[in-house]
């Protein structure tokens, strides 16, 4: 279902990449590690393995690269169709299992960021409910919530089923 | 009255209430209505998005369509929940096959999203209020502070319409309160926690804010002021962990809670893990010297 690399290269324009390296040097990842977006555009283009690269995962998706390209490549973009085509291939990042943290959370609460009893007390102290009303306040809402996520791939990719 | 639908998302709910807290009290004040719903998190534009796309776009609609029947647009206090909606709504509005697809998957819960509202950041908002916020002012600050927009609100230029080279509402916003928005080296550059880099990356991300840290405090700024959650709890949160900079975070809300009069602790200041006590001090001073 997802996109090949040609084609996240043609609808990202990709091709017009002239390798001038503006989207490197306006990157502040680039700056602190070893991520070189002209790198992985020009990686994408040879056929190379792209989605392995560990690099792929350091973007911070802020946009600059994208903002300031002067070919008008949409790098940010075709780094995000990237990632999704890694993960379907099974290069899910293994620096960290926070990700997958997040998905079970989204899954089990409706937020990516529970509540702690900690803020919980604070919220109540400053004059708020204990627990904001939102998907999980009325649990046939959290039902259905769940069940539109049991019908998509996040799900499956996050390992919850 | 001028009325939303309030998306607080995860962070101001679950991780600094203040921010819910310091939005609440600023929109009454103003006299703009806030109606809640039952939202789900954005989802995130880093985790989410980059993990599966279509999910994303479906769970953002679901976000969307809460309020619909009731037409009122979805208010974000986060760039990122802001960059997720958004570009959910910009991606659906130009692509009937995608809105599709989507109302395929909310139909199995009986939901739909015809595209009828669209969320809005609450800056824009604010800036239409500008002559009221200098009514209700009680205080003025007088800080020297650093804007932080968060990308998601700027960028990309073609879906945000924003100029993401040179804004400058966020210097006029911060001057309702009798502050000084101080240029610093690199001012617009991300924080560091998007794109999953805060949690998948963590070390890349907490070098990526200790620069712009420091840029920052090079600029001798009292405070550091936002309009992101995201990036609040990263200003935040990271200076606990670096210890190189103690530079107190407040989100834009909070600070017109504070130029309104409103006690620190209402806006939950005490919550943060910078400290904010020399800040207070220095408004109690200008409380007492305006008596």
């Amino acid at each position: 279902m997802g996109k090949s690399v040609k084609e996240i290269l043609i609808d990202g324009n990709g091709y017009a990449c002239i390798q001038c390296g503006r989207c490197t040097g306006s990157c502040p990842s680039g700056r602190e590690c070893s991520l070189r977006t002209r790198k992985l555009i020009h990686m994408a283009r040879m056929g190379m393995d792209v989605i392995k690269t560990e690099e792929l995962w350091d973007c911070t998706t802020c946009f600059t690269c994208q903002e300031r390209c002067p070919k008008e490549v949409k790098t940010t973009d075709m780094i995000i169709e990237l990632r999704n085509l890694a993960v379907e291939e099974g290069y899910f990042p293994t620096m960290s299992d926070v990700p997958k943290i997040i998905i079970k959370s989204l899954y089990d609460t409706g937020a990516g960021q529970p509540l702690s009893p900690e803020v919980s007390k604070i919220r109540a102290i400053i004059g708020l409910k204990k627990e904001a009303y939102d998907v999980s306040t009325n649990a046939e809402t959290l039902k259905k919530f769940q069940r539109l996520l049991d019908g998509l791939e996040i799900t499956k990719k996050g390992g919850l089923r | 009255m001028e009325e939303y639908a309030f998306f607080p998302g995860c962070i101001a709910k679950n991780v600094y209430p203040g921010i819910e807290k310091a939005t609440r009290i600023v929109f009454e004040k103003l006299g703009i209505g806030l109606r809640d719903y039952e939202y789900s998190c954005c989802p995130p534009p880093g985790v989410l998005a980059c993990y599966d796309k279509p999910s994303w776009l479906v769970m953002g609609a679901r976000n969307l369509s809460q309020s619909e029947k009731d037409g009122l647009n979805p208010m974000t206090v986060c760039s990122g929940c802001y960059g997720t909606l958004h570009n959910v709504w910009y991606a659906l509005k130009n692509d009937p096959d995608l809105m599709g697809f989507v109302n395929d998957h909310l139909g199995r819960i009986d939901a739909e999203y015809k595209g009828k509202v669209h969320p809005i950041h609450f800056v824009d908002i604010l800036k239409n209020y500008k002559e009221k916020i200098a009514e209700l002012k009680e205080i003025d600050l007088g800080l020297n502070v650093a804007v932080h927009y968060g990308c998601h609100y700027l960028k990309p230029s073609s879906v945000t319409g924003e100029n993401s080279e040179r804004p400058t509402l966020l210097d006029e916003l911060v001057g309702l309160a009798g502050c000084k928005a101080v240029p610093f080296k690199d001012g617009l550059t991300c924080c560091g926690a998007g794109g999953g880099v805060m949690s998948g990356e963590p070390d890349v991300s907490l070098k990526i804010i200790n620069t712009k840290l420091n840029n920052m405090k090079d600029a001798n700024v009292d405070a550091i002021v936002n309009i992101c959650s995201f990036c609040h709890m990263q200003f935040d949160q990271s200076q606990k962990k670096l210890k190189t900079t103690e530079i107190p975070v407040l989100h834009l809300n909070q600070l017109f809670g504070l130029a309104f009069g409103i006690r620190p602790k209402h806006l939950a200041l005490h919550t943060h893990l910078v400290s904010t006590r020399d800040l207070e001090k220095k408004l109690k001073d200008l409380k007492k010297g305006g008596e």
